[in-house]
């Protein structure tokens, strides 16, 4: 995989944006504040975190908790029922629809992905393929599937009464993809 | 035919205000919605894939089973092969019993609902949540899905709000973004709580052994990610082989389906995946997978059928209703199935359901056809419905219906049956050239439209009586299938066909012997009598002496064009046949390849507007020839009108069988007119001519209706 182009990033985000997601890029130097600056907007006053190497590297849980927002990186099933915000890493993405891909069977991230009010998705800006055809031959050639992959484009949504568009019925209301640009 | 119990039905769909508000609005935005979705996407090729992957599976279902079978069970899934819906119910009855499930999180499956999941369920004592909003909100109205992607397309918000009140216990305001909350509070007590989910799948993959769930609202996320225990139950025609073979799948589905590029979440298990135990201590351990394959005698019914295996090619996107237009205005309820409807819903209906509910709802096709323009797999939905049809006339066949093609297909007793009602009709034509009002049990024919009357002297009477005048070498000779419609009722057009095609040099011809051409037989599935009618028009016509075989009427066009089918491949008649149909094209299109275009016309200002006849636009795939010759006249100023190629609602004995659906089609048709500020509509069908010109006149609208052929004669002036 390579660095993400300005365009490539562009694409993903138009997309993302037009089904009521939101998208920000960062580096990894500024994933931290990024994170804080997103919750405070958002007054997200708790938030659980599914840790990864970059997240832990970029001192997410340090700097949200000065930031004054609780942070959860544990017993994220009992947390994930009243905790606001959540933040976990896509493994891949796909430019072409703005969709973020939960490549692997990680129970807490699958929680957070889906019961956070206010989901935070972050992504390494190499991790994101052109199209989607490209996510299923990447896919399909893996030597073993994982036993959970998730494709996440937007929040959470239905048309179920009148034919109403209304997004958060029973996942995220908000979404937000950070994709961080790689050293 | 249909009950007087579906008559009630349809009627009760039609008085719904919201059903025609919500439906109609979403059915009308749809086609552009769609097309919008697509753009980038190859949608016959990607149609074609669908079809490929999915056929290849359907001849390979043992394989397919054995596969999934194994590969899900190498990753920690317990696998239940059933054999019938009953065998599977009971097996998940013992499951749940045996595991000491209490509560159910359910996202949408259509084959628990085949197997009647929630009713044996809640009567063990079971609580199961439906959990999809709109199948929430039908579950607590104690319906059906009116839609199978939108539920609850029936209901108003307000009418929510008081089903939600009466569930919470607290007031609920009919304020969609609210309602919508309320469902989301309640339903995570339910996900939280659950100890079972239960998913359905879009697509199984043998190779992996993972199952797909698609949904916008994040409910089978939350079914597949809480509760440790989690049951799959989908039929053998969701297999693919590979995980690739799914990819077209599910860039149709949505963009199909709901005309998004892709819903907010697609979710893939293989296997057991990873939940949490116990929250209060953070255990985690690997689910309990169960999945349920239900390969029942209906399925196999389906897959013997060498026509009828294409339902396996079907991926539930629900196209197949939002494009029709008699389901936009009854919606899903009148199919009956509880499971399945519209089109697709009608064929399987038929296989896993009733098919003595499928004899009924077939009726209310119009074999407009534009179901299949649509389709994601690629299935030709109306011409299976049609076989339906068939075979429901060969198994029970309607006495009334039966005598009246057997007495179209007795030329001389058909042709003097008109004859004594173009005298008889007097009393109700009252000297005006078209019929308002019929007397009793026929009252409904004449609902929104008059009827022509029938002409006092049949076009076969005329026809020696015209001059035909051909200004230099004649180039070729005609023979003329005027069909029953210009035969004896628009005698004026069959001569305006005629002055045309003489106009660029060809001399017309008209086979005495020639009758009915069978299309109302085989509308009707009477393929005995439409292969009667073959037999005599293919004699009668006798296309080996002419150049050429013109019909003004595009259904007696298509019906011409498909006689190959009725004989045996090989035979004298089927190659007498097939003569006829290679020679046989609609007026427009002949006219057109002949060299009828020309810059020419009395300069007259003229609005026009075109209304596509669905056989001619969408069955002979003629849509540009007629506008350009209409375009191409003096003093022509053609504009489209909205939905210009949507049925008009006659649909041949459609209009005298389901006046009541046909009559509001018709009613958007002359709105679409009238929007349009067209002063003259021109068609290519004698039926959407004699439905569209009724319509006007019951309106008194200054509207005037006319056939290609007609136009082109009066503005060159060649009558």
């Amino acid at each position: 995989m390579s660095l993400i182009t300005d365009a490539l990033f562009e694409r993903f985000q138009k997309n993302l944006e037009s089904v009521n997601g939101a998208c920000v890029r960062t580096t990894a130097g500024a994933l931290a504040e990024t994170l804080v600056t997103q919750m405070k907007e958002l007054g997200i006053s708790d938030t659980c975190i599914a840790l990864t190497p970059l997240l832990e590297e970029a001192g997410v849980v340090k700097a949200l908790e000065e930031a004054g927002i609780q942070v959860y990186t544990d017993h994220i099933r009992l947390h994930a029922e009243t905790a606001k915000g959540g933040v976990t890493e896509a493994q891949y993405g796909i430019a072409e629809l703005g969709t973020l891909v939960q490549g692997r069977d990680n129970v807490d991230e699958r929680i957070i992905g889906t019961m956070s009010e206010s989901y935070f998705g972050v992504i390494a800006g190499s991790a994101i393929v052109p199209e989607y055809d490209d996510m299923f031959e990447l896919l399909g050639n893996l030597p073993e599937l994982p036993n959970f992959i998730g494709f996440v484009t937007g929040p959470s949504r239905t048309a179920d009464i009148e034919c109403v568009g209304t997004v958060g019925v029973h996942g995220p209301i908000r979404l937000t993809a950070i994709v961080v640009d790689d050293k | 035919m249909a009950s007087n119990e579906l008559k009630q039905e349809i009627q009760a769909a039609l008085d719904n205000s919201t059903l025609a508000r919500t439906l109609g609005n979403f059915c009308k935005t749809y086609p552009a919605r769609r097309e919008n979705s697509y753009a980038g996407v190859d949608f016959e090729k990607t149609r074609d894939k669908i079809k490929e992957v999915k056929t290849y599976a359907a001849d390979h279902v043992d394989e397919m089973i054995e596969e999934f079978t194994a590969n899900c069970e190498k990753r920690g899934g317990v696998v239940f092969h059933a054999h019938s819906t009953e065998e599977a119910m009971e097996w998940i009855r013992k499951l749940v019993k045996d595991k000491g499930v209490k509560s159910i999180v359910k996202s949408k499956s259509m084959a628990s609902e085949e197997i009647h999941f929630n009713k044996t369920l809640t009567e063990d004592g079971v609580l199961v949540q439906e959990t999809d909003l709109g199948e929430f909100i039908i579950a607590l109205e104690g319906n059906t899905p009116v839609h199978m992607v939108m539920p609850a397309l029936h209901l108003n918000k307000e009418q929510v709000a008081d089903l939600f009140t009466e569930y919470t216990k607290e007031k609920n305001e009919p304020i969609i973004a609210e309602e919508v909350k309320t469902a989301r509070k309640v339903m995570r007590e339910r996900f939280t709580h659950a100890d079972m989910g239960v998913s359905g799948a879009n697509v199984a993959v043998a190779e992996t052994g993972t199952v797909f769930t698609m949904t916008n609202e994040g409910n089978g996320r939350m079914v597949g990610t809480l509760p440790d225990k989690h049951l799959y139950i989908f039929g053998i025609e969701k297999f693919v082989r590979s995980f690739k073979d799914a990819a077209p799948i599910f860039k149709a589905l949505p963009r199909n389906g709901t005309a998004q590029r892709i819903t907010s979440y697609i979710s893939m298990y293989t296997g057991a995946s990873e939940v949490v135990t116990d929250k209060e201590a953070d255990t985690k351990a690997k689910k309990e997978f169960y999945v349920v394959i239900l390969d029942d005698p209906g399925r196999r019914a389906i897959l013997e059928d060498k026509e009828a295996r294409q339902i396996f090619d079907c991926i539930r996107c629900g196209a197949c209703l939002d494009v029709c237009p008699a389901f936009a205005l009854v919606g899903g309820h009148v199919y009956g199935s509880k499971v399945y409807t519209g089109g697709i819903g009608t064929l399987l209906t038929h296989f896993l359901v009733s098919e003595e509910r499928a004899e009924q709802i077939q009726g209310i096709c119009l074999q407009c056809g534009r179901c299949k323009e649509v389709c994601g797999g690629g299935i030709p939905i109306s011409d299976l419905i049609m076989r339906l049809r068939e075979k429901s006339a060969q198994e029970h066949p309607n006495a009334v219906k039966k005598f009246a093609l057997d007495a179209v297909t007795d030329r001389k007793l058909f042709h003097s049956m008109l004859r004594i009602a173009a005298v008889a009709q007097a009393p109700f034509a009252k000297g005006q050239p078209m019929i308002r009002h019929l007397p009793l049990f026929l009252s409904g024919l004449t609902e929104g439209r008059s009827f022509p009357n029938i002409a006092q002297v049949p076009f076969r009477d005329i026809f020696p009586t015209i001059r035909q005048k051909i200004e230099g070498e004649v180039k070729g000779t005609i023979a003329m299938f005027a069909g029953c419609l210009l035969d004896f009722v628009y005698t004026d057009l069959a001569r305006d066909v005629i002055l045309d095609l003489n106009s660029i040099g060809y001399r017309v011809e008209f086979p005495m012997g020639q009758a009915c051409c069978g299309c109302p037989a085989s509308n009707m599935g009477d393929v005995e009598n439409a292969a009667k009618e073959a037999q005599i028009n293919i004699e009668a016509m006798e296309a080996e002496k002419y150049d050429y075989i013109v019909s003004a009427c595009p259904s007696c066009t298509h019906q011409l064009r498909s006689y190959p089918g009725f004989f045996e491949e090989g035979s004298e008649m089927y190659q007498r046949a097939k003569t006829l149909a290679d020679k046989t094209f609609d007026f427009c299109k002949l006219f057109y390849d002949l060299g009828g275009l020309q810059d020419s016309g009395d300069g007259k200002p003229v609005k026009m507007t075109y209304h596509d006849s669905c056989h001619l636009c969408r069955t002979l795939r003629v849509t540009q020839e007629q506008r350009e010759l209409l375009g191409h006249t003096r003093g022509v100023e053609l504009v489209e009108m909205e939905d210009h190629d949507n049925c008009c609602g006659f649909g041949g004995s459609y209009s005298v069988l389901y006046p009541e659906i046909s009559a509001p089609i018709l009613e958007k048709k002359i709105q679409n007119i009238q929007n349009s500020g067209a002063e003259v509509v021109a068609v290519d069908c004698p039926g959407c001519m004699m439905q569209i010109r009724g319509g006007v006149d019951a309106r008194d609208l200054p509207v005037k209706v006319k056939h290609t052929a007609e136009i082109i004669a009066e503005k060159r002036g060649l009558i």
